[in-house]
């Protein structure tokens, strides 16, 4: 082999330099600031310093109702959405793979589109259709003698959000897994047709094994990104009714930055982050192993 | 057989095309019906967007009663007060430069770790991807400082340079780099060549789709990134659009119609920059295509 | 087409090009004699468009002083202002509202102002309205200078009032004043007129229950905290009262629509709602509501005594400045004062009694009449940790109110948290002074 050369090996830091660069000084600096103040009892704007309480604030969180019940609900969240988002996609992903090229842009395009309108247009939009008294769609569903009560009832509340993050997050995940599908190259499928191989088989065998990193970084993705949801419940329901949909990500930034408490929602923070690594850990091992 | 008529695989020379066409019914028309689920709301925004502020609460019917254009005058014809232009060209200029700086540093970084054998890269990695699992908001504070310390702040430099840092482009191009097959590199590179050279020649034109679509989230995420912006930029002729647009939002209610047009106004670029990126997201690479 | 390289490079070679150009169009030239004057605030919306012409008007008859201003929505505001305080960054002069103003007060966060008002450039303290002025006074001193007060008071729909039959002897619409009144109007406003067993108008809605209910319980005479604020007494018995009375207007008289079936305020813009308590600075959403025929009045004694919420959002001077911007900060927050009649054309009321005896502020109609309830306004508990209290509050109310639990059971739970909460803080500052030599 011919890459022995020092020069060819030591050459692949070069390619790390620049990210680890931007990545130590914007990501583990500020990270180990964020771990540091997390075992400070520190409010901003007060008249004492801060207070070196060691796991105080880890061990408030652990026992405050109100964390745990946070946590529940951001939970739950992800429970609902991560299946959905991630099988709808692909779903959307194999029928947009399976049309024309021409139809194939306009497809790609428009269950893209709601990813692209900002948070607090998309929150907007849905709090007028969600409406209990003149919202859109009761509205219409009371021509069917239906009413319901999307955003005030506690068991509709937490499931209107995740209707409404599917209709806004899917296409994000549609179009990397189609770029991923994109990706496998024909002559796989061609060789399986000979042998003869059926749609299913193709898929098993062939589809789903390659497109397994792609979608592995999808399933992950997906994870951390709705376990971090707050725009959306923030914008919509602001948290309730009665807290039931205020998730932790909400409680940590008021917590930061409504009641000034920074050590105590940064110790929150890590407590998130270990949820969710723990989730992904899961899901790595799962994915992997086949 | 020619890729751009590929379907499922089920073509190869010779079989018989009969059973495609209700099959491929079928999936249009589910197709069509998604696609219409998620294309009305966008439509109502667009259309609400023309009615008067009036007409909006009462929220009698989706298409204008009376159609206006006054809520883009208004925002459109007050630049001293709504400088929207202004806005526009700087949330155009930041976004280009993180995507390209993104799009650079990222590819580069995740070359290095699928394929290198750089030791502990294994652990480098988890730490990149690891970093994607803490909320946002405890860097808002740390790295306000550290900004602060390098006098970025109230420049475009405080939200272009630090949006190199974040891991989802390096995540997202590692996995699609494990998808490309090593033959491929070791094939090309028998009279030897240079890791640079791979990169260029081989791993990019091939990861066209990977790249498009790191690409179009990169723009994405800038073009509609708040907090940041907000908490980094202090004049008022520095905002992003976001950060501008929400100065109709008071906390206790919104200016709808002039919300909605701003939304109008902030949603053709990035629809723009999307049709223009998914170009190349095409079907795949046929490996009978390069030179062995 | 091209592969990815070249467009990048074309990119970034037009955007190096756009950059430069950017740079040179922001650039100022040359440096600046003026003196400026970092202002932020939290108003967006229309009065933030008055504020701002207010500004230019002081920069321009001010040719040595440059008033900057910044703006954005209050939530983010105060995350903003205190990252820029640990950056001393923080602005010469901004806005704090006089409900939040404690904790700043105990940070040595603001400058105290009584040497400038007593300065020449002053002012006659007198001017202000006593419980105003208070409500920036601590141990003798007072920290920023109000600007204005936003006090709540009744908005009413006089169409619908026409409709009802609620009129004065000459035809016009009558506000209520009392209970009996209050009750009598919202029995004959809420109606069902389409028979189709859901009402299409309702007398009353509850709208922010922050400031509705604590007018209310005001009213009752109800008690929040002991003294020294160290104990709430949230659920002292007139709280629950008045909380009690909010219930029955929604399930036994059925005047007000159950809160989750209802988006209050937007009722009322609709022209749904008879009556609503909301603050003077929703004046300007009204106005945009070209086809709603509403009035303004000051709010009905549903209780035993009249009282109002209000606060105010108070212009506060950055500690540590040096003379000239001092004195540059000063000159502009006088100028603010001196001119609150403009800032009150955007729905606000002015804190000088001066200013309200005018012809100026009569003519503004419910400025005006809103205005009337000074004598008795109520500004928030002043407590450090007023959001966590609130956020107690508005969940125990919204309980309450949907009937998860009775108004006696949510609020004692209420209490017993910010209990809870002021037992930490006690802990805390406890240690903390003991840790100081």
């Amino acid at each position: 082999m011919k890459y022995k050369s020092t020069l060819f090996r030591y050459s692949g830091y070069v390619f790390l330099l620049p990210y680890m660069a931007l990545f130590c000084a914007f990501l583990v600096v500020p990270l180990c600031y964020g771990l540091v103040l997390s075992f400070f009892d520190w409010e901003m704007i007060s008249p004492f310093p801060p207070k070196f309480i060691g796991l105080g604030n880890y061990g408030e969180a652990l026992t405050s109702p109100y964390f745990w019940k946070a946590l529940w609900a951001t939970i739950r969240f992800v429970i609902m959405i991560v299946p959905s988002v991630v099988l709808g996609a692909l779903l959307i992903a194999l029928l947009i793979n399976n049309v024309p090229q021409k139809q194939e842009s306009f497809f790609r395009a428009a269950y893209f589109f709601p990813t692209i309108i900002s948070i607090s247009v998309a929150g907007i939009l849905w709090r007028w259709f969600y409406n209990t008294e003149f919202g859109l769609f009761n509205s219409y569903l009371q021509n069917l003698g239906i009413r319901v009560h999307w955003l005030s009832e506690m068991k509709w509340a937490m499931k209107s959000i995740v209707l409404m993050t599917l209709w806004w997050t899917i296409g994000g995940a549609m179009v990397v897994l189609l770029a991923g599908l994109k990706q496998i190259p024909d002559q796989y499928y061609e060789a399986a047709a000979i042998d003869g191989a059926n749609a299913i088989h193709r898929f098993f065998y062939i589809t789903l094994p390659l497109l397994r990193p792609v979608l592995l970084f999808v399933i992950v993705m997906s994870i951390i990104g709705s376990f971090q949801v707050f725009g959306q419940t923030f914008m919509i329901t602001r948290g309730g009714p009665e807290l039931s949909t205020r998730v932790l990500v909400q409680y940590i930034y008021e917590t930061a930055f409504s009641n000034y408490r920074m050590g105590y929602g940064a110790a929150m923070s890590w407590l998130l982050f270990l949820v969710i690594a723990v989730f992904s850990l899961i899901q790595f091992r799962l994915i992997k192993e086949r | 057989m020619r890729n751009s008529e590929r379907g499922t695989g089920n073509e190869y020379p010779g079989e018989q095309q009969e059973m495609k066409t209700p099959g491929k019914m079928i999936v249009l028309f589910i197709l069509g019906l998604g696609a219409l689920v998620f294309l009305v709301p966008v439509v109502l925004i667009f259309l609400t967007a023309f009615k008067p502020d009036a007409e909006i609460i009462h929220f009698y019917s989706i298409f204008p009663k009376s159609w206006t254009l006054e809520n883009f005058r208004e925002i459109l014809g007050n630049p001293e007060e709504i400088p929207i232009f202004r806005w526009f060209l700087n949330s155009v200029l930041i976004s280009f430069m993180v995507t390209s700086l993104v799009l650079v540093v990222d590819s580069l970084a995740a070359y290095g770790l699928a394929r290198l054998h750089l030791p502990g890269r294994k652990w480098v990695f988890t730490m990149i991807v690891a970093t994607l699992m803490i909320p946002g908001q405890i860097f808002l504070v740390p790295v306000y400082l550290i900004l602060n310390r390098l006098g970025w702040l109230d420049t475009p430099l405080a939200i272009i340079i630090p949006a190199g840092a974040g891991a989802f482009g390096v995540f997202l191009l590692h996995q699609f780099f494990l998808g490309i097959p090593r033959d491929l590199e070791d094939a090309a590179c028998i009279d030897g060549c240079s890791r640079l050279g791979i990169y260029r020649h081989i791993i990019v034109p091939l990861s066209k789709p990977a790249l498009s679509t790191l690409g179009i989230f990169a723009f994405l995420g800038s073009w509609n990134d708040f907090l940041g912006p907000l908490v980094f930029l202090d004049s008022v002729d520095k905002y992003t659009l976001p950060v501008g647009v929400a100065l109709f939002q008071t906390s206790y209610f919104a200016e709808y119609g002039l919300t909605l047009s701003a939304c109008v106004i902030c949603t053709t670029p990035v629809l723009i920059v999307f049709l223009l990126f998914q170009r190349h997201i095409i079907k795949g690479i046929s490996l009978t295509g390069l030179k062995e | 087409m091209q592969p990815p390289g070249n467009i990048k490079s074309a990119f970034k070679t037009s955007l190096r090009i756009l950059l430069c150009a950017f740079l040179l169009v922001g650039c100022e030239l040359g440096p600046s004699r003026k003196i400026t004057v970092r202002f932020w605030n939290g108003f967006t919306g229309p009065d933030g468009r008055t504020m701002l012409k207010i500004v230019k008007r002081f920069n321009r008859e001010n040719p040595d002083i440059r008033v900057l201003m910044q703006r954005m929505d209050w939530g983010t505001y105060y995350n903003k202002l205190f990252v820029a305080g640990i950056g001393n960054r923080a602005p010469e002069v901004f806005i704090i509202h006089a409900g939040n103003i404690e904790r700043f007060m105990q940070a040595n966060f603001i400058r105290t102002i009584d040497d400038l008002v007593a300065g020449e450039n002053g002012m006659d303290t007198r001017d202000f309205s006593e419980n105003i002025w208070n409500a920036v006074e601590k141990n003798g001193r007072h920290y920023g200078l109000p600007l204005d007060v936003h006090i709540i008071g009744m908005y009413y729909n006089r169409a619908l009032f026409r409709k009802a039959g609620i009129v004065d002897e000459k035809g016009e619409p009558k506000p209520p004043e009392t209970r009996e009144e209050f009750l009598k109007a919202l029995s004959k406003l809420t109606k069902d007129v389409n028979g189709d067993g859901q009402n299409d108008t309702w007398g009353f809605v509850l709208t922010w229950y922050w400031t509705n209910l604590y007018s209310l319980m005001c009213q009752w005479e109800g008690k929040f905290f002991t003294p020294d604020n160290d104990k709430c007494l949230l659920n002292s018995p007139e709280n629950v009262e008045a909380l009690q009375f909010c219930v029955d207007l929604i399930r036994k008289y059925k005047y007000s629509p159950p809160p989750e079936n209802f988006d209050s305020w937007i009722g009322f813009r609709q022209g749904k709602v008879g009556i609503a308590f909301e603050g003077i600075y929703m004046l300007a959403d009204l106005e945009r509501q070209k086809d709603l025929d509403f009035a303004g009045a000051p709010m009905p004694v549903l209780g035993k005594v009249p009282a109002a919420w209000a606060d105010s959002h108070i212009l506060c001077l950055k500690t540590g400045l040096e003379d000239k911007k001092l004195d540059a900060a000063w000159r502009f927050m006088k100028y603010l004062s001196d001119n609150s009649l403009d800032w009150a054309e955007g729905g606000q009321v002015p804190v000088r009694s001066s200013l309200r005896n005018t012809e100026r502020f009569r003519n503004m109609k419910i400025q005006w009449e809103f205005a009337k309830q000074i004598p008795y306004i109520r500004y928030v508990p002043r407590v450090p940790f007023i959001f966590e209290y609130g956020q107690e509050f508005n969940v125990g109310v919204e309980k309450a109110l949907r009937g998860t639990l009775s108004p006696k059971q949510a609020l004692d739970e209420a209490a017993e948290n910010v209990n809870k909460i002021i037992e930490r803080r006690n802990k805390m500052i406890e240690e903390n002074l003991k840790r100081r030599p």
